[in-house]
């Protein structure tokens, strides 16, 4: 084959079309395909296949070129062809989709100053061209951006790790989505869409004024695409912000709820890792009349007695042992006196000498002296005194005594 | 002596009993509008914080250390997980679904986390749901519940969590740089 023909390419692509898929799978994104997993790949094809393929097949259809590095590289052509074949596109960063449509700024000014007709035709061709591949990319982007996040949602199983769906929409929306709008934005004077809007309003009136049929022709083949191109932007820009936007938000934020429970439910035994505090609404707190924080205050005040055994106070009963005078004191007192006249007063007045408490025993065991051997008692008169001891009050006779002289 | 609404008495009694007071409510547009007089009469009668959210409203203490709080925040939780590990969409579910009460407690039962749920007040099932209808969490009609407004509380507690740790990450990895 010395000239590669369509036809071939197309023939190639029908007769293989199963492992071009593969190849195109394991090269992407960036269409870099290991030489061994390619060899891999012709090697297992091969054992079912027929007609065969190899590697210098490969490249005499153009398919790939080898890379010093030994890697092969999909030929930029059939990438994109194939990416619109099996509806699988690559994302491309907006700042790269930005770049180019800036192009567009640039030959409209060009437009509007150039005089010669052949200049302005082949300006108004690339101006066209260029609208094209821009709506192509943002189709692309649209498209792969809402399957993945479709995928998301049903929580394929790539993305059944919280964190990792988390990041994903995180990453999406902030690196993609964001630019996208802004790129897109109506109002904006440096969006693609102002651009479209500016050539749209001065095409209008040129695919009617212009110098010759030609030119005229070709200004309306330009504000044709640029009212198609309106209109598929804004069909694009309403599933970026009204399907993609609030689907991502959803999954973004409701990744952020499970993974804030999920921190929760770990650390439930330890509060001090809650990080925020638990939402602490009140309980029932109707018909008590006591303020709350006296009643925190008290029950934490009677907490603390809990677990003390309580302590019995018995009030000791202490056996008074009564003090008694000493009588062989006494008796020697009387017999000092030589003759008491009133012996019973003698004894509460001696007693009272020692003591205010002069209690019934301890006056008794005091007059027991009047039954000693070596004293007399003389009982003179009935009279009788009453003496008022601690405990009881008594009438008592009057009683002469003296010592009896010995024989 | 000032004027009180005719309400008083009934948004004073419900938010005592610790309900949630949810809009629509009569009583949850008086107290949007006496927000300011609501708020202090709380805070000196009973030193408690009034919470007014967008769609419901509660008092609080910093005080109250409730058991149950926890327990319903880990049923929610758990709850949650079982519905997104199912395919469900959680939120969708628990902000406008109702839930059969007895394949609910199978649901939870057969989770992996039952074993944490089992020694909460979430084990007695049937009491669980009726002690916080009974503060307006949840709505029961038949044998099936439902959660009222006033359950987005907890959805933004766990997001507070979830952006607090967000931020750890962010100043871990900023300090490893």
């Amino acid at each position: 084959m010395i000239k590669l023909s369509g036809k071939y390419i197309l023939k190639f692509l029908q007769n293989h079309y199963e492992f071009v898929q593969d190849a195109f799978n394991y090269s992407k994104p960036d269409f870099i395909i290991d030489s061994n997993i390619l060899e891999k790949l012709i090697e297992e094809y091969n054992i079912s296949n027929d007609p065969k393929i190899s590697v210098t097949k490969l490249i005499d259809v153009k398919f790939c070129r080898q890379l010093p590095t030994k890697d092969f590289k999909i030929n930029r052509s059939y990438a994109d062809f194939l990416q619109f074949l099996f509806d699988d596109f690559t994302l491309d960063l907006p700042q790269t989709l930005k770049e180019r449509y800036k192009t567009i700024f640039e030959l409209f000014t060009a437009l509007k100053t150039e005089p010669k007709a052949s200049k302005t035709i082949v300006l108004i061709q690339n101006i066209i061209n260029i609208i094209d591949v821009f709506l192509n990319d943002i189709h692309r982007q649209t498209q792969r951006l809402l399957s993945d996040t479709e995928s998301l949602k049903v929580n394929a199983d790539e993305y059944s790790d919280l964190s990792k769906r988390l990041e994903k929409a995180v990453f999406w929306i902030d690196e993609y989505i964001e630019p996208l709008n802004k790129i897109l934005e109506k109002g904006h004077p440096e969006s693609f869409y102002s651009a479209l809007v500016e050539i749209q309003k001065y095409t209008s009136e040129k695919q009617y004024i212009a110098d010759s049929f030609k030119l005229k022709r070709e200004y309306n083949k330009l504000y044709g695409s640029v009212v198609y191109a309106r209109a598929e932007l804004d069909h694009n820009l309403q599933k970026l912000t009204r399907e993609l936007r609030p689907l991502l938000d959803r999954i973004k934020s409701d990744s952020i709820i499970l993974s804030g429970f999920y921190h929760f439910v770990e650390n439930v035994d330890y509060p001090e890792n809650y990080i925020v505090p638990i939402p602490s609404p009140i309980k029932k707190t109707k018909g008590s009349t006591i303020f709350k924080e006296f009643y925190s205050e008290a029950e934490f005040f009677v907490d603390q007695f809990n677990y003390k055994t309580s302590a019995v106070y018995y009030e000791e009963q202490v056996e008074e042992l009564e003090w008694l005078p000493d009588s062989t004191y006494f008796k020697e007192q009387l017999l000092k006196e030589d003759k008491v006249e009133d012996f019973y007063l003698w004894c509460f007045d001696a007693l009272k000498k020692h003591t205010d408490e002069i209690t019934l025993s301890k006056y008794f065991s005091l007059t027991n002296l009047l039954l000693e051997e070596d004293l007399i008692a003389e009982y003179k008169t009935d009279e009788r005194i009453t003496i008022d001891l601690k405990d009881a009050s008594i009438k008592i006779p009057k009683v002469r005594v003296y010592e009896r002289v010995s024989n | 002596m000032r004027e009180y609404p005719i309400e008083h008495n009934k948004i004073v009694s419900e938010l005592l009993d610790g309900k949630f007071i949810i809009s629509p409510s009569p009583l949850f547009y008086t107290i949007q509008e006496l927000e300011d007089d609501y708020t202090e009469f709380f805070i000196k009668s009973f030193n408690y914080k009034l919470n007014l959210e967008a769609e419901f409203i509660y008092l609080s203490s910093d005080e109250v250390n409730e058991k149950r709080t926890r327990d319903f925040t880990l049923f929610l939780a758990i709850l949650s997980r079982e519905l997104d590990y199912s395919g469900k969409n959680f939120r969708d579910k628990i902000e406008l679904g109702s839930f059969d009460i007895n394949e609910t407690e199978e649901l939870l039962r057969q989770s992996s986390k039952w074993e944490i749920l089992e020694k909460t007040t979430v084990s007695e099932f049937d009491k669980f749901i009726k002690t916080w209808r009974s503060k307006n969490l949840i709505e029961i009609d038949g044998n099936k519940f439902k959660f009222t407004k006033a359950v987005k509380l907890f959805f933004t507690f766990a997001m507070e969590i979830a952006e607090e740790k967000l931020k750890e990450k962010t100043n871990e990895e900023k300090a490893n740089a």
